[in-house]
Parts: structure tokens; sequence; C-alpha cells
């Protein structure tokens, strides 16, 4: 037979065969074929010889699933966005203010925000307040809002994003590569944020996770009746820039640059309090500062600048070299200074939290779901699966030749079934798609499915006698497509709910199934066809 | 058939038996396990145990020289279930699952308490999930079998476009999930996240061979018994191939600690054994009731 006739004839195992190639290819290509622009995980590329990465459930590592704490009255009438689009800032700091006063909450746990559409949302990040209390609140603030229909548990969108951008961003300042932070959308409406990292236990990963990363300037001076008073000058939101923290004398300094329209206000202040003069403030700061904060217990007056993290003050420093471009009102064209901290640990954690930005809301975890793996267990999971699945293979196997006794029907159908798992297995490469468990599961169902089918046409075409024509073969072999064609609309269907649900790992599972049936029925089954036509009719 | 180590599907003899006695097995089958499920609904509140994906609770991997009895005293609340690893290059190994939800509590306990076994961590694997997590899975998890069931149903009603050979799929498919999961009740596996996907997974099956039975009978010229004959050869060989496959995945999945893959394989192997029996007495009654009797009288 001539090459061209034979392609034409057995177009479909010749397709099998380059998918079977472009597999092999996808898994074994040093480097994968699409490159990874995504992080770097040199350990699995040394001790690994395929491109598969592996998730959690194969790898080890840790995964922690809560939902943030909050409120929202959504698309509130405040008054604040004009019809031309114009946002009113200080009708929503307004609001905010009202919110902050009524409820007595801490900074941070307030947020009224106008979205791309021009809504205006308001959030607090507290499980302490009632519906109505809240209603009650923005009502103090002349918003009209219904507590039943108006107020809903979870943030907003913007929220959420927010938090994961500043999870993503811890994650990797603590350098872990191969993190993952996403949100997870369950039924009636809540959300998980979803944080995976390997190399973290679930403690230290808990302990990530539940730090707010709130920084605050705090200005502490004297006022009239002989106290002192704290006053907030600058947020973690009016810093720029931050450069990596350096030793300063005694302790540890981060240097960071106050945002442009922050800055000026800065100034002013500062200059008001007296804390630029050298007569009154400057320089004027006893307080004793440790590992354990601040020691406010000091007779005397102080005029400090405290550097407070989620609440506890963890450093105090009177207004040094800066004071001079303050009162010359020329600091806010260089807008840079020194955080203090008291040793490095500290310095690294404020500057991670002045660069990632604070958790706008606190994450439940009441409502934790955690899976934590030592590497040492993936390992053996990784073992096991490859051992299960061979175990598959060959009891398949066996069934099928005890069936048919003939090597020539047998043989092609378990290389058939076990080319669907490399294919599937060199797709999962080709995406990066991080092998769980689950996804072993599915390579086995596929095998199960796979050999189903198979059975399914070689019964179908030798049926009825020998299969003396091109003719009878294909109008046998369209007969047995009709079933499989069927019975694989049926899987999908069947699997599709899981593979859209966020059941966590069940969409692996599902994803495979489905992908599996799909490539079996549109390319390894046909192939199967060609395999037995060539071995029924050309002897 | 001289050969030992072969197998042919035996041919039954049908005619023998009549529609009303072929279906009463299965059906009276489907009778107890639905009884049996009320019944655990009625005295424990669920018809199926929750595990911990649904309930709540914790779960350790530890690996450690202290004995189960020294495991159990170890840990303040006392463990739901203790479940020993056995698998190749493994040695001390336990899964213990506690209704507790403070996993931080409980990895102190672990370490504080364990024998550590040579340099190697004591927990190895830890998971907690609480209880309002567990029951928004529990309720996804229902609408996902519920939209997978009416979506297959769909498609054999589609497939077959009438009433008959269609609620014969779909009843046995029925079947096919209740035998299994009243298998559960009785032998006190839990519902995880793993049994659901057998269960969606036993859907797509369990069709398989009902749909070729159809299609024999239905949609080809020919005798009856032979149609169905050769329907039979076919799918009991299919059925028999994946019972295999999941028996032997099951059982290897459990003796590691791979719950996940034990319990898929477990639960599938039971209902694929319903399906054979769902299939060729159930919905190979409905059809010859159809065939011989239901299109004469429409």
């Amino acid at each position: 037979m001539r090459p061209k006739r034979f392609i034409l004839e057995y177009w479909r195992l010749m397709l099998l065969l380059v998918f079977v190639a472009g597999a092999g290819i996808a898994l074994f290509y040093p480097g994968g074929v699409i490159a990874d622009d995504g992080y770097v995980d040199d350990e699995s590329l040394d001790d690994n010889p395929t491109n598969l990465e592996y998730g959690l459930g194969l790898d080890g590592g840790t995964r922690i699933s809560a939902p943030p704490i909050g409120m929202t009255a959504e698309d509130i009438d405040a008054g604040a966005v004009s019809d031309d689009g114009a946002i009113d800032r200080e009708r929503l700091t307004e609001i905010e203010d009202a919110l902050y006063d009524e409820l007595g909450l801490e900074t941070g746990d307030v947020r009224v925000s106008v979205d791309d559409g021009g809504s205006v949302h308001a959030e607090i990040f507290t499980d302490e307040v009632s519906e109505d209390e809240f209603a009650a609140a923005l009502d103090a603030a002349d918003v009209e809002v219904d507590p039943d229909d108006g107020i809903r548990e979870g943030v907003t969108e913007e929220t959420r994003d927010d938090m994961i951008a500043t999870i993503d961003s811890r994650i990797n300042a603590a350098g872990l590569s191969g993190g993952d932070v996403y949100e997870s959308a369950q039924l009636g409406g809540a959300y998980y944020v979803v944080t995976e990292v390997p190399d973290m236990d679930p403690d230290e990963l808990r302990e990530l996770l539940s730090e707010r990363g709130l920084v605050e300037v705090v200005a502490y001076y004297p006022d009239e009746d002989g106290n002192h008073t704290n006053e907030t000058v600058l947020e973690g939101g009016d810093i720029a820039a931050v450069d990596p923290p350096r030793a300063d004398g005694g302790g540890y300094a981060v240097p960071v640059e106050v945002d442009s329209n922050a800055a000026p206000e800065f100034q002013d202040r500062m200059n008001e309090l007296g804390f630029t003069d050298p007569n009154v403030g400057m320089g004027q700061c006893g307080l004793a500062t440790g590992t354990d904060g601040v020691d406010f217990d000091q007779a005397g007056e102080h005029y400090c600048l405290l550097t407070v993290v989620d609440g506890e003050p963890v450093d105090a420093h009177s207004m040094g070299d800066l004071a001079d471009g303050m009162r010359a009102e020329t600091w806010d064209s260089d807008r840079t200074f020194q955080m203090g901290a008291q040793d490095q640990q500290q310095a690294q954690a404020l500057s991670v939290n002045l660069e990632s930005g604070q958790l706008p809301a606190p994450l439940n975890f009441e409502d934790e779901q955690t899976y934590s793996l030592s590497p040492a267990l993936a390992d053996q999971f990784k073992l096991y699966s490859l051992i299960i699945g061979a175990l598959s293979i060959l009891t398949v196997s066996g069934v099928v030749f005890l069936r048919y006794r003939d090597v020539r029907v047998a043989t092609p159908m378990i290389l058939t079934a076990m080319s669907e798992v490399v294919i599937l297995l060199g797709f999962a490469a080709l995406i990066r798609m991080p092998l769980d468990l689950s996804h072993v599961a599915g390579f086995i169902a596929v095998v199960g499915t796979g050999v189903d089918d198979l059975l399914i046409i070689a019964d179908e075409v030798m049926d009825e006698g020998e299969v003396n024509s091109q003719k009878v073969f294909e109008s046998r072999f369209r007969k047995a497509f009709w079933i499989i064609g069927a019975a694989a609309a049926t899987t999908i269907i069947a699997m599709s709910p899981l593979a859209v649900l966020s059941l966590g790992d069940l969409q692996g599972f599902a994803i495979i199934t489905i992908l599996g049936v799909l490539i079996g029925v549109l390319i390894t089954r046909p192939a199967y066809g060609d395999i037995l036509q060539r071995l029924l009719t050309d002897k | 058939m001289g050969y030992m180590a072969t197998f042919d599907v035996p041919e039954f003899d049908y005619t023998r038996y009549s529609n009303r006695q072929l279906a009463a097995v299965p059906l009276a089958v489907l009778a107890v396990a639905l009884l049996v499920l009320t019944g655990s609904f009625l005295v424990t509140g669920t018809p199926v145990q929750l595990g911990m994906d649904f309930a709540g609770g914790s779960e350790l991997t530890v690996q450690t020289t202290s004995s189960e009895e020294e495991i159990v005293e170890a840990f303040d609340e006392e463990p739901e279930s203790i479940q020993s690893v056995t698998a190749p290059d493994t040695e001390n190994q336990y899964i213990v699952q506690f209704t507790s939800t403070d996993l931080e509590s409980l990895t102190d306990q672990a370490e504080a308490n364990l024998a550590q076994d040579g340099d190697v961590d004591i927990v190895q694997q830890e998971s907690t999930v609480s209880e309002s997590f567990g029951s928004q899975t529990q309720q996804t998890a229902l609408l996902g079998i519920a939209v997978a069931f009416v979506g297959m149903s769909v498609i054999a009603f589609l497939l077959f476009r009438t009433f008959v050979p269609s609620i014969a799929i779909v009843v046995s498919a029925f079947s096919d999930i209740v035998i299994p999961l009243a298998f559960m009740t009785v032998t006190g596996i839990s519902l995880s996240l793993g049994t659901v996907a057998a269960l969606l997974m036993l859907i797509g099956y369990s069709v398989d061979s009902d749909i070729l039975l159809n299609n024999h009978v239905l949609r080809r010229q020919g005798d009856f018994y032979e149609s169905v004959q050769r329907a039979t050869q076919t799918g009991v060989t299919m059925t028999i191939t994946s019972m295999s496959a999941m028996l032997v995945m099951g059982v290897a999945a459990w003796l590691f600690g791979v719950e996940l893959l034990a319990s898929i394989g477990i639960i599938l192997f039971v209902g694929l054994a319903a399906d054979l029996m769902n299939t060729y007495m159930l919905n190979f009654s409905l059809l010859r009731w159809y065939k011989f009797e239901g299109i004469r009288s429409s």
C-alpha cells in the first residue's frame, strides 16, 4: 500500500499517533513547551523528570480557606457621586467617620468606597455589630438603608481583590515561591479566600493571615490638661514607597516616602503641634522602647512619633533632622523619612506590612478549612498513585485478555486506553495543571470508561461473523459509535456540575474525567477502530 | 470452553421468568435500601453518616512509634477513628480523626505526647473542616448530585424519545445510587467528597450498560432474545472490567491510607454490582414488557 493511501485510510490512527507524540513532547521537553512565566520552582525541576506539576495533595504544603469577616451595605444613596461622575471624597470620609463614631470601631474597620460603576458601598469589618446597628449608624450619616434587604454578610469584590493582593504580596515577601491565593464562591453568594503555600505549617500560615498589617504613624504629644494625646498623622495608605530596612543607631529603620497628597498635611500638622520647634517638641521624646513595645509610664512632656502596627505601638521616636526641612516647608518636596523599629525582625515585618498593604478585612478562622501535608507523605502519595494506577491498568488488561483470548484484539485495546492517559498527562503538563490525588482518580476512571467503550467497538465490529469489506466495517463502527457518543454525553453531563461547583478536591477529578471522555471519543476510540479494521480486514 | 483461566459471560435463559419475577428482585433490594436509609434518617438525622468533609472535624496523619492505645491516650479528646496505614516503605503511620476543629491544639498534643519515629516529623498531614464549611459543602454536593441526575435523565429521554425505555434507565440509575448509599450506612462508611464523586461517576458508568441494552433491543432488527444476548455479552464484560479495576484500586488505596481513591473505588465497585442486577433484571423486564405489550397497547 502506498504511504499516501495508507495515511488517508488510517487517518484516525495517524491522528492518535500525532497526539501521543505531542503529549510526549509536552511531558518531556526540558523546561516545558510553554515557558513557565509564573513562579520558579527550582526544587521540582531537579528531581522531576517530567514537566508535570503537582498540587498540594502530591507535593506537600498548606492550604487554608476562610471567609472574610464583614458586612456590606451595597449601592447606598450617599449623595457622594454627582450625575457627571464626580466623586465627593469629603462626603465619603464623613460617612466613614460617622460609622467609626457610632459603632466605636477600630481604625481600618470601616470602608466607604465607590466602584467603577459609580455605586457607593459601605463596609464594616467586624462581627460584633448587628445589621440594625449598622443601618442605624448609616442613618446618623443621613444614609437610609433597610437593615434586612440593604445589608448583607460579606465584603465587596474590591475588598476581596485587595485581600488577595495583600496576602499574595505577603507570601512573596516571606520568600515562599509557588504560593497561590484565590477566592472560591460558595452557594448562597459567600466567598472564601483560599491561600496555598508550600513549606509552611498551618500555624505559621494562620499567623501570616491573621495579621491585619495596619500601620499608622501616631503623634503623641502633651495636651492642655497635662495629659498626652494620640493622633494618627499618617496611615499605611499614605506611604508611597518603601525601601528595605536598615540598621539605624541602636535600632532599625525602614525608609519610606510619603505620598505627595498626604505629605503637605503631615508637614503642617507637625509644625502646628510643635514637633518641629527646637524650643517645644523637637528631640523631646523620652519614652523607653523595648521588645515589649513602648513604655508610656514616663514623667514629663513628650513629643513622640509612634509606629503603631495593628493597634500596638512598636516604636517611639522624636522628630530629628527632618524638623528643619519641615519648618521651612520644603520637606514636602522630598517626602522621605524613616520609620523606627526595635530589631531587624520587626523592621522586616514593618516593611512587609507597608509594602503589601493592610489586609482590609480580617478572616474568620471559625469557619476555616485547613489541609496540610508534609512533603515526605506527599512523596509517598506520588508512589502510591503510581502503584494504584499500575495495578488498575494491570487488572483491566487481565480481564480483557481473559475475555477475548485474542492478543490481536486485546493488546491494541490496552494500548489505546493507555494512550488516552498519556495524552491527558501531556495536556496537563502543557497547561501546567497542578495534579492532585483527585486527578489520579480521574485518570483511573478514564481508563475504565475508555476500555468500556473499546469493548463496545470490538464486540460490535466482530459481531455477526467475518468483517470482509471496508463497507461492513464502517457500518458496524458507526453503530458502535452511536452508543459511545450517547454514553460519553451522559458521563459529561453527570460530571459537569462537579467541574463547575467549588467542591474542593473533586473539581480536578471531574475536569480530568470530562477531558478524558472528550479525548477518547474524538481521538483514541476512533483510532482503535482503525487498528481493528486493519487487523480484521487485511488478513 | 475448556480453558480454566478464561471467563465467558454465561447465557441466561430469560424466557423461564416472567417480567414480574425479574423486576421483583431489584425492586425488593431497592426497597430494602430505601428502608435502611429512612431508618438511619429517623434514628440519626441523616440517611448516611457524614464524614469530615460534610460534618466538620479534624484529621491528623501521624508518624510515631507509639502504639494505637497510646495514640488514643495522647489526645484530650477521644479520636473518632484511627486507622493504621499499610503501605510499602511505610511503618508506624496512623490516620486519626476527631470531631473537634481545634487543629492547633490537636497538633500540639500530638507533638507533645507521641514518640517520634526517627527524625521524621510526627504530624505528616493535618486537616480540619469547620462545621459551617462542611454544611456549605453538603449543600453544594446535594445540588451537584441533583443536577447530574436530572441532566442524565434528560439525555436518556432525548436519546430514546419513548417513555418506558427512558424511565427504565432513570430508575436503574436511581437504584444504582441508592444501593451503595445503603451499603455505606450498613458498613459505616461515611459520606465524603470521594464517595460523592463515586456516586456521580456511577451515574455515568451505569447508564452505559443501560444504553447498550436499550440500543440493541430498540434500534436494531432481529430477535429480541438474540439482541439482549449480544448486549449482555458486551455489557457484562464492561461492568466486570470496571468492577475489577475499582476493587483493586479501592483495596490498594485503603491499605495505603489514600482515602479519596479508596472511597471512590469501593463505592463504584458496589454500585456497579448493583448496576449488573438493575440493568439485566429491572431494565430488561421493563424493556421486554414494552417490546411485547407496551407498544401494542399504546
